[in-house]
């Protein structure tokens, strides 16, 4: 993309007022997707994301700009408006630039960019229409086939130069059914850092399907009860809960001020014993993975909580410096135009020890939530709220008729507590987390979990 | 703009030699600066040169968009290509529209803005005296008292092959000065803007912001509660603004016509009380960002929305329009693969009142001048909100104690048709192709949900 030599040049000058740091970002990414409705093609997306956001610290001071102009003269530009300002100190400094590489452990099988536009919309067909014929009731259909090209560099003063390949892609199906003039939705939405190759291990079809039929449990299900109860989770996207409730507090930009529940907490208990919760960037083709974080720092595999004590965070450089710790592996950004921070990647509750039948057995009266919707949590206290998107009673033991309308309502630090049983079938549900330094890919996560008491609204 | 005509014709010879006939070419490009202080320091800084083209044709009847920030020579025919590709895959059934029925004479005159982009050492001075004057005017400033100053600069062009060649730029500046006061029991805050005035000569200017913000923070402390009950309530312009705000989408007709519009069949009708005049306005004229033309290149025009209460017309692109059988309203929004609906200079006309004598009509009540969490505690489909407020009682027509931790419920458009009057004030500062703007207004026996 751009020469070494002239990122070198560059990063002299965004040095030259005295800047203890400097880092550039290029970022060129390409992104495809077809979107479907009332049985048709409706429209394609087909956007080219193209620029370089330039940083300079001084201790705790941190100073950016971005820019798409990518010739000398607008690199440059770029670089001298960030040291005029993060110091005036004149410093001459003579960068050089080592390449490194970490190796592609995310290997890419059909790149989606170079695949016929027809064979796109035909796997998209396979799974809109997978959900339009599931039922008669089934009125309406969306669907949306997305896949991403993020290609990145990233150089900075320490030396460092190294590049990445981020490819992703994702198909989303939601259904409406509708009788008597109510309507109900569900909706199935994977995807993983990979090619095409990955309809070959999710069918279209099924995802059409599990969409459709989540919408027709809830077409005929009963408003939930309300009240505090035992709640079972599922495995998958029920991960979001702890995505959200916990997650986001161990993540060191809110650590870093002290705005985190979880701040000054490290070594302490903090979760039952049950839990134990791991941020991973690593695993082959995750959604959330990558080889390198955009501060070109390898993927790494963090025990943030080991039996129940709080282990680690997740740290950025610049947040690193004010706890006084180092980086590792977790810094992210949406795209050039973000400065980065500690974000989350793969984070997941790991498998345990009950079985999936001894937890719902030991359940007398509860909510079993087999799909977790969206919410939100106040990060500061921790409360949060869900929306269960398919939930079933359980009675003496045994999942009984689904209800709808139910939402989960707690603290981070209570869950965590009540978390009482955990499975061992660990999977994986995909979402767009959305922050400081913009929208990107995670993955949430969880075996099969019992929380002991938690407050069910309903009605 | 160089750079756009350069680029311009390669897509022209580009899309010419594919035999592609009809399509248009949406540029623009945008640069912003801005820093804030924390304490006696910038705390952040930060800068940005952005641009795309976005570019869209008609093959076979179906029409196909691509787009880029990647403004090189080599990326044009690429771009072409691959919106040709896209526009074969289209399967909707809606005419493809490309405009070409306007002449030069048919687009308003808007006032040139002369703008030069200040450097980054004069937004850091700009911001670190706005940090000083504020700390100056009290001496309970508390951490969480931020001041800032910002600039922007953006260009559109739009060009088509029937023949239009458009161009707009726009830019203006800015500082906040947000002041958060601790009195040793609690803490309030309250802040303001100062537009488009730079330099040694606006310290009188900011100097009198910073005071009426010290003012307004300190006029919150010892806030009460009130009972639940049916109040009188005035709702300030900024609440007002950012209730039409969030119902903005139901004036659109693509929303209406997508059955997510409750203003859907009602034209024609009386759906707001007389006093209530809502004008659409490209051509604002205390606005420095005025524009001509829309984004699909149709001339842009003021009109009415609603006329004394009566609603006389929902707001229309060219594919919308077409859908009702009536012309467009030069609304058409463009983004990277659609055309969506916008509204410029939108408000509600002010009235004859004074302040005063709107106060003394409602008599005893609420006057609103917070409101939170628009996003979750409204829905523009249904128009129901209910929303966590603080304010001032009015008492005897007059201004009196702060109250605080109450929530304001209702229905948006049965709100239109209560309001029994509005004051003779329109401020809308904040300069932008779209801003919204609204004079106090009173609305009689508001359900308010307190101690």
């Amino acid at each position: 993309m751009i020469s070494k030599a002239l990122l070198e040049e560059v990063l002299a000058c965004a040095m030259s007022t005295g800047a203890d740091f400097a880092e550039i970002f290029a970022e060129n990414t390409r992104t495809n997707s077809v979107y479907m409705i009332d049985g048709k093609v409706d429209s394609i997306t087909d956007h080219t994301v193209s620029g370089v956001g330039i940083r300079a610290l001084l201790g705790v001071r941190c100073v950016s700009a971005s820019t798409i102009d990518l010739t000398r003269e607008g690199l440059l530009r770029c670089a001298a408006q960030v040291a005029d300002v993060i110091s005036d100190k004149p410093t001459v400094l003579d960068v050089h630039l080592t390449e490194r590489r970490f190796g592609d452990i995310h290997p890419i099988k059909l790149v989606p960019d170079t695949a016929k536009k027809q064979t796109k919309i035909d796997l998209l067909k396979a799974g809109y229409f997978a959900a339009k014929n599931y039922h008669e009731d089934i009125s309406q259909v969306t669907a949306n086939l997305l896949d991403v090209d993020h290609n990145i560099l990233i150089a900075n003063s320490d030396g460092l130069l190294t590049e990445d390949r981020q490819i992703r892609t994702r198909m989303a199906v939601s259904a409406i059914a509708s009788k008597n003039g109510e309507n109900q939705s569900g909706s199935d939405a994977p995807g993983r850092r990979m090619g095409l190759e990955l309809f070959d291990m999710i069918s279209p079809e099924s995802i059409g399907t599990e969409a459709a039929r989540s919408a027709m449990v809830n077409l005929n299900a009963g408003y939930c009860p309300a009240g505090k109860m035992t709640v079972a989770i599922e495995n998958g996207f029920g991960g979001v809960i702890f995505h959200e409730a916990c997650g986001h507090s161990l993540e060191a930009t809110s650590v870093a001020k002290g705005m985190s529940q979880m701040a000054g907490k490290l070594g302490q208990k903090i979760a039952n014993e049950k839990v134990t919760a791991i941020d991973d960037g690593t695993i082959a083709n995750a959604w959330g993975s990558f080889n390198i974080d955009d501060e070109g720092n390898p993927s790494q595999k963090k025990i943030l909580i080991e039996n129940g004590i709080l282990k680690s965070y997740m740290i950025d450089k610049l947040n690193g410096r004010r706890m006084g710790m180092e980086a590792n592996g977790s810094s992210r950004r949406q795209s050039y135009e973000y400065d980065p921070t500690s974000r989350m990647s793969n984070t997941y509750i790991a498998a345990g020890n009950d079985r999936n039948e001894d937890i719902i057995s030991s359940i007398e009266y509860g909510l079993y939530a087999k799909k977790m919707g969206g919410g939100s949590v106040n990060p500061v206290t921790g409360a949060f709220n869900f929306a269960v998107s398919e939930g079933y009673l359980i009675r003496n033991g045994k999942i009984c008729e689904p209800v709808r309308g139910a939402s989960l309502i707690g603290t981070g630090s209570e869950i965590l507590q009540n978390i009482d049983m955990v499975g061992t079938d660990m999977a994986t549900g995909q979402g767009m987390c959305g922050s400081a330094s913009g929208s990107i890919p995670t993955d949430v996560g969880q075996p099969l979990i019992r929380v002991s008491e938690i407050t069910v609204g309903g009605r | 703009m160089e750079r756009f005509d350069l680029l311009k014709n390669i897509i022209k010879t580009s899309s010419e030699a594919r035999g592609i006939t009809e399509y248009e070419l949406y540029y623009s490009e945008d640069a912003s600066i801005s820093a804030e202080t924390y304490r006696d320091e910038i705390s952040a800084f930060s800068s940005s040169v952005g641009g795309m083209l976005l570019y869209r044709c008609i093959v076979d009847g179906k029409i196909g968009y691509a787009s880029t920030e990647a403004l090189d020579e080599a990326e044009m025919d690429a771009l072409v290509a691959r919106a040709a590709v896209n526009a074969a895959c289209i399967e909707k059934d809606e005419e493809a529209i490309i405009f070409g029925g306007a002449t030069k004479e048919d687009y308003h005159t808007v006032p040139a803005v002369q703008f030069t982009m200040p450097t980054a050492a004069v937004i850091r001075d700009e911001a670190m005296k706005c940090r000083d004057i504020i700390y100056a005017a009290d001496k309970r400033m508390a951490d969480g008292t931020e001041c800032g100053a910002f600039a922007g600069q953006s260009t559109v062009r739009l060009f088509n092959s029937k023949g239009l060649d458009l161009g707009i730029s726009v830019g203006n500046c800015g500082e906040y000065l947000q002041a958060l006061l601790d009195n040793g029991e609690e803490k309030q805050y309250d802040y303001d803007f100062l537009y488009n005035h730079f330099g040694e000569d606006n310290r009188e200017e900011l100097v009198s912001i910073a005071d009426k913000v010290v003012a307004g923070a300190d006029a919150k402390f010892g806030a009460g509660l009130v009972k639940t009950g049916k109040y009188n309530v005035i709702f300030d312009h900024k609440q007002m603004k950012a209730m039409l705000s969030t119902f903005l989408s139901t004036f659109y007709a693509e929303n209406a016509q997508k059955g997510l519009s409750l203003l859907k069949g009602k034209v024609g009708e009386t759906i707001a009380a007389d006093c209530i005049t809502i004008t659409d306005n490209p051509f604002y004229e205390k606005n420095p960002m005025q524009i001509p033309f829309d984004g699909e290149g149709v001339p842009t025009r003021c009109k009415n929305v609603i006329e004394n209460g009566v609603l006389k017309t929902l707001l229309y692109n060219l594919t919308s329009a077409k859908k009702d059988g009536v012309e467009t309203t030069g609304n058409a929004s463009r983004s990277a693969a659609s055309i969506g609906t916008r509204a410029y200079s939108f408000y509600i006309n002010p009235g004859e009142m004074t302040r005063d004598e709107l106060f003394a009509k409602a008599g005893n009540g609420i006057y609103v001048t917070e409101m939170k969490g628009f996003h979750a505690g409204a829905n523009a489909v249904t128009g129901d909100f209910s929303i966590e407020s603080a304010g001032f009682l009015i008492e005897d027509g007059k201004i009196g104690a702060p109250v605080k931790s109450f929530t304001v419920a209702g229905n948006f458009f049965e709100l239109l048709k209560q309001i029994s009057a509005i004051d003779n004030v329109l401020e809308m500062k904040a300069p932008g192709f779209s801003q919204i703007g609204s004079p106090d207004v009173l609305v009689p026996g508001m359900s308010i949900a307190g101690e």
